[in-house]
Parts: C-alpha cells; structure tokens; sequence
C-alpha cells in the first residue's frame, strides 16, 4: 500500500473513533444533565404543590363531610393545583387519580417518604417520571402525593440529538477523509517526485535533478539527494573523460607501436628470406636497431606518463625555484653547445610547493622542444616571475590552428621532423600532465616563423 | 614414385591454367610507385621490390605525389603502394589522381579498422594490406593485382635465361629448354618473386592447390628437375629451414 494511503488511513481511523467518543459522551452527559433538570423541576413542582395540598387538606374542613363530599372536594383541590398529574393516597388507598395511569403499589413505602422518591419507568415507547411525597399534614390520616409526568419527549428529543450528531459526525467524516486523502497525497508528492528522479538516474539519466521546493524533511533529502546526484555526475563525467582520454591514447599507441613494428618485422623478415646485397644487409640492421631505439624511447615516455596517472609517486615539497632553473640549465648545457643556441635564465619567484623531479622534467621537456624548434644562434628564455615560468624560443613556431592539439598524446605537428629529432609525440602530452598535477595551467602562444612561448601559469 | 609425379603433373596443368592467364595489355618497364612517409618503411618496401625484381618510384609524402601524378611528363607507374596517413594529402584523397592515370592502387597501412578497409576498397582500390605485413604477402598481392589489371611482366631474365609469360615458353641462351607444366609453374613463381624464399608448403599451395594431398617431397623433386635442366644449381638455392630460393642479383 501507498505510503499516502496509509497516513491517510490511519487519520482517518483515528480521527472518526475520537469524534464518535466524544460525540457520544457529549451527547451522554446532555442527557444526562437534561433527565436531572426534568426530575429537579419535578420535584419541585411537588414539593410546593404537596405543601399547598397538605394546606388544604389540614383546614380541618374534610372532618366533617361524608366520602362522597371529601372525594370531590379532594378532586377539587387537585384539580386546583395540577389537574391531571397527580395521585393521591391516603392510608395506602388511591383516593383521587386524574392522570391516565394506573399506580399498581400505592402502599409502596417509597411515595411516603419525607424526601422526595424519583423513578423512571419505561413503557415501549413511552417514559414516564414518577415521583412521590408525603404530604406534610397534621393528623392522623396520612396522605401521599405521586407526580406522574410522561417525559417520552424528553428522550425523542435525545433520540433526535444522537440521530443529528450521527449524520453530522459521518458527513465531517466523508469530507475530511476526503481532504486528508488529497493533502496527504500532496505532502507525498515531493517524495514521489524524489523516487522518479532516483529512477531516472539509476537508468542512467544523471543529468536529472528532483525538483522538490519544499522547506521540510521531503526538502532537505531532496537537497541531498540532488548534490549526491551532482557529486555521481561529476564523477562519472570525469571517469568517461579520463577512460575516452585513454581510448585515444591507446588508438594513438598502436599507430605508434605498429609503424617501428612493421619496420623490425619487415626487415627481420627481409633478413631471413631475402636474398639481399651486402649493404642492404647492412642497411636492414641499422633500420631494425633505430626501430628499437624509437621503441625503447616510447616505452620509456609512456612509463612516466602511466606513472603520473597513479599520483601516489608524486611527492610535493618546498623548492627554490632559483636553485631550480640553475640545475635545468645546467642539465641543458650540453644540448645547447651542440646546437648553438644560447639560453637566457631569469627568476625573481621565491620557492613554491612542488615535485622537484617532474617540475625538472617539465622544463627540460619544454626547453627541449625550444631547441628542437631553433635554428643556430638563436636565444632561448626561461623566465620565472610572479605566478608564471615562460620558456620562449625564436624557433618556428606552431601553426595556430595546431596549438590546440600539440598537448594530445602522440599528436606532432611535423611527423618526419619531429621522428628525426628523435620525437615521439608525448612531450608536450607529458608537460600539460605535470601542470595539471600542479594545478598549473599550460599556455601556448605561437606565431609560425617568430617563435613559441610557453607559460605555467599557477 | 616418378609416375606418381608425372601423373600430379597432369592434374596440376588443371590448377596452373588459371594462375597465368595470358596479359593482352603489358607494360615492360613500369615502375612501382611507393608512397610512405616512414622513411624506414619506404626503404623496407624498396629493398624487397628491388630484390623481387622491380623498379620503384618512391615517394615521401601526399603533396609529392600529387605533383608526381599531376605531371604529365611522370614515368611510366604500373602499380601504386600507398600509405592512408600521410602528411599533406592522405592516401584517400590521392585516389582520384591515381585513377586519372589508370594507376592501380594497392593501400598499405597501420589503420586496420573495417570502416577504413571498407573506405579504401570501395574508393576504387584492388587491395588494403595492414601494416605490419609479410613480404611475401605484399609480393604475392601485388603479382595478382599485376596479372588481375594486366599489367603483369611479360619476362622474366634470370641470367641467361629468359622466361616468356605470354608463350609460357622458356629459353636458356637462346635455345628453347622443354619443362613440363609444373616445373614451368614453379619457375615463374620463383623467379616472379626473385630472391625471396619460399616455403615448400608455400609452393605446394600455390602451384599444386591447396587441396592438392601431395607430399612436400614433390618440390623437392620438381626443384631437382629445374636445377637440371637449366643448370641451376647455385642459382635456386636451398635455405635451411625455410625452402627454396632463386637468387639473381644484379
């Protein structure tokens, strides 16, 4: 059953059992304070009609007259006061009886009494309040009065309440199940609404939000709901970036491996079944061994760059970034005097947080690629200044609609270039790899003929 | 056992009648035209062509060889090899080039993908061979495409000795040698792909057929007999562990 259908059930339930009991006791007691108020007027009236009587009778007048006389004068006297309510006893013997009932028990001690005896009796429909009393008279003849009151109404007016309350309480009843059924189902809305989106994204929909407004619990789950589904989303994107990122690289990996392959297998395979010239041969050798070496090479590339895809080997620590730039310079020495370019180093940054060997490697592999791209003569700059190292060389260039890709793995500008220089596509792959790890970002500006400038820009 | 072979000889006249069928259209001469960047590779497509007996054009890249095709005083191509990924102009886009000067294409490169075989194939290529590829393969292939397109070589000189494909006739120092029709056949496969060795199996595939239950024995044989007739001893030479090889270098 529906969470909504059973908060409703539930209230519902509750709520007409307590409207019944308190319906009924209020209806109890008004009877109950209804029946005491007939009976005290009663008694009332009684009294003071007893006394009157008891007057009456005490004038001394009834001595003298034969019964027939003192009947009617008796008749008279309580016609007087109450026509046809009253009984009269006198000695246990019905003397005047005006009402249209019949008192079975006249000697009955209980309509004798000083005090007032109230009782009710039933008959079918009928309820009829009989009340008795001595008649306070001087003598020896004792008289008692019985008031007989029909008080049916009373209890047909009860009837009728309880009939009224009835229909009342059902009807209030038929309207707030209704009421509560359709609030509680819009209470409830909030959390469907949260169920359907829980859906949709387990059906992989991670772009769906639940569009809950409301400032309760419903609300506050839906809040945390929506920035758990943000926080899934973030991830899963990332985790899709990086395995597409690794799709490419491996698609662009094979080429690469093929193209060295193809030539070992080609020319071991030359070598074994070819009849060739002697410096064929020999030529067949050298290419199997340069092959080698280009593999050994992207073996060695790829290493660190799987390495800097498990972050555990990095390790950050407070470098000088003078002492830094002196060490790459002094490690690019060589590669300098070989082509004839001179290298121009300037740094007024202080230390910064950073791994020592892969920030190296990132500048050796930019300034590399600067003389790669030089010709003799040339000046090359590593500058480091606020929150940005720039090496500048007066190489080139890059063409401008090339820039973007240069940071793709494998991606070269120059293929048979780059290969003759010893290249194989992932420096710059690498560099914006050990930027990144420093949160640093990699700019490349470039003019073809001019030059390139490349920044870390923190 | 001899008229075991001479009666495989037969059967073998029916397979090898469709090997050679004969070329109305030859052209003595062309070259192969190698279009690949890797230097590496173009000279391992080279070396093996040359060894085979070809004459090669080679070509770096897409833009060359545009120009290449585009002029109209070129050499004479026979069969082009081309690589897809090539700087300057791609080997698809080369296409329409090569079909211009009825070049038959053969491309040959690392992209294995059904989606770029497909592209090649249908853009009008007679063949799409993957890198990394076997010699003999790439010869085999390009032999095929030779005969299939009519290009095939009308003879084949070993020496002193001259091959006529068109009269399946074969010479030595100018008189007529007699060779039965699997020895003619094994001839040709050879010396169609000179220094380049052959496996017995191989041979035994490719004359024979391959639902051919002979032993591989029967290439030995044949071999001896070719050895004999045409003084060939130190020309087809045995390689150990692999097979047979006509060697002529020049």
């Amino acid at each position: 059953m529906k969470l909504w259908k059973k908060l409703s059930m539930v209230t519902v339930t509750i709520l007409s059992a307590a409207t019944l009991a308190s319906g009924a006791a209020v209806i109890y007691r008004s009877m109950e304070y209804n029946q005491r108020k007939t009976i005290e007027s009663s008694e009332r009236q009684l009294k003071s009609i007893a006394y009157a009587i008891g007057k009456d009778l005490e004038s001394g007048l009834l001595q003298g007259y034969s019964g027939v006389t003192r009947n009617s004068y008796i008749n008279f006297v309580i016609k007087k006061y109450g026509a046809s309510e009253y009984i009269l006893i006198e000695d246990d013997q019905v003397v005047c009886n005006l009402t249209p009932f019949e008192l079975t028990n006249p000697e009955d001690e209980r309509w004798g009494g000083a005090e007032i005896c109230s009782i009710i009796q039933s008959r079918g429909e009928q309820y009829i309040l009989i009340s008795g009393k001595k008649v306070p008279v001087v003598g020896k003849v004792e008289y008692k009065l019985v008031l007989v009151q029909d008080i049916s109404e009373l209890y047909g007016d009860i009837r009728k309440q309880v009939y009224f309350s009835l229909t009342f309480i059902l009807g209030a009843s038929v309207i707030s199940v209704v009421l509560i059924f359709l609030l509680t189902k819009r209470i409830m809305r909030p959390l469907r609404e949260l169920q359907k989106a829980a859906k949709e994204i387990s059906e992989g929909n991670l772009t769906r939000r639940a569009n809950v407004r409301t400032k309760d619990e419903i609300g506050a789950m839906a809040e945390a709901f929506n920035s758990m589904a943000g926080r899934i989303e973030a991830q899963v994107t990332e985790l899709s970036q990086v395995s597409e990122r690794r799709r490419q690289m491996l698609g662009s990996l094979t080429h690469e491996l093929k193209t060295p392959m193809t030539s070992i297998i080609g020319y071991s395979d030359t070598l074994r079944n070819v009849n060739l010239k002697k410096e064929q041969q020999e030529r067949a050798l050298w290419h199997i061994y340069k092959e080698c070496r280009r593999l050994e090479r992207l073996s060695s590339k790829l290493m660190s760059l799987m390495g800097l895809y498990d972050n555990d080997s990095i390790c950050m620590e407070e470098v000088s970034m003078k002492e830094l730039f002196e060490q790459v310079v002094s490690l690019e020495e060589y590669n300098l005097k070989q082509k004839g370019i001179r290298l121009e180093s300037f740094c007024t940054m202080g230390s910064r947080q950073i791994d020592r060997d892969l920030f190296e490697s990132l500048l050796v592999n930019l300034i590399d690629n600067g003389i790669k791209a030089s010709s003799e003569g040339t000046v090359i700059f590593l500058t480091g200044q606020d929150n940005r190292i720039t090496v500048r060389d007066q190489g080139c260039g890059i063409p401008a609609d090339e820039i973007k890709r240069v940071t793709e793995a494998f991606y070269m500008v120059d293929k048979a270039r780059s290969r003759k220089a010893g290249g194989c596509g992932l420096g710059l792959a690498l560099c914006s790899m050990i930027a990144e790890l420093h949160e640093a970002k990699l700019v490349i500006e470039s003019e073809v003929g001019k030059g390139t400038n490349v920044s870390i820009i923190f | 056992m001899l008229f075991l072979h001479v009666f495989c000889d037969k059967i073998g006249v029916k397979w090898g009648g469709c090997v050679l069928k004969t070329n109305e259209f030859i052209r003595t001469n062309a070259k192969i035209l190698v279009i690949e960047d890797d230097s590496s590779i173009s000279e391992l497509i080279c070396m093996n062509l040359e060894a085979a007996g070809y004459k090669i054009v080679a070509i770096m890249d897409g833009a060359a060889a545009e120009a290449f095709l585009r002029d109209p005083e070129h050499e004479e191509i026979a069969l082009a090899l081309v690589d897809v990924m090539l700087p300057g102009k791609d080997g698809f886009a080369l296409m329409e080039d090569l079909q211009k000067e009825e070049i038959p294409v053969i491309y040959l490169t690392a992209k294995d993908d059904v989606v770029s075989k497909v592209h090649g194939l249908k853009a009008g290529a007679e063949d799409y061979i993957v890198k990394p590829f076997e010699v003999l393969e790439l010869l085999v292939r390009m032999e095929k495409v030779l005969k299939r397109t009519g290009r095939g070589r009308a003879k084949i000189q070993v020496r002193d000795v001259v091959i006529d494909l068109l009269e399946h006739s074969v010479t030595k120092g100018g008189e007529k040698v007699s060779l039965k029709p699997m020895e003619y056949e094994l001839l040709v496969t050879l010396a169609g792909s000179k220094n380049v060795a052959f496996s017995r199996e191989e041979l035994l595939n490719r004359i024979w057929g391959c639902d051919y239950m002979g032993e591989t024995r029967t290439v030995d044989v044949h071999i001896g007999q070719l050895r004999k007739k045409l003084d060939f001893h130190d020309v087809i030479r045995t390689i150990s562990k692999t097979g047979y090889r006509l060697e002529d270098l020049d």
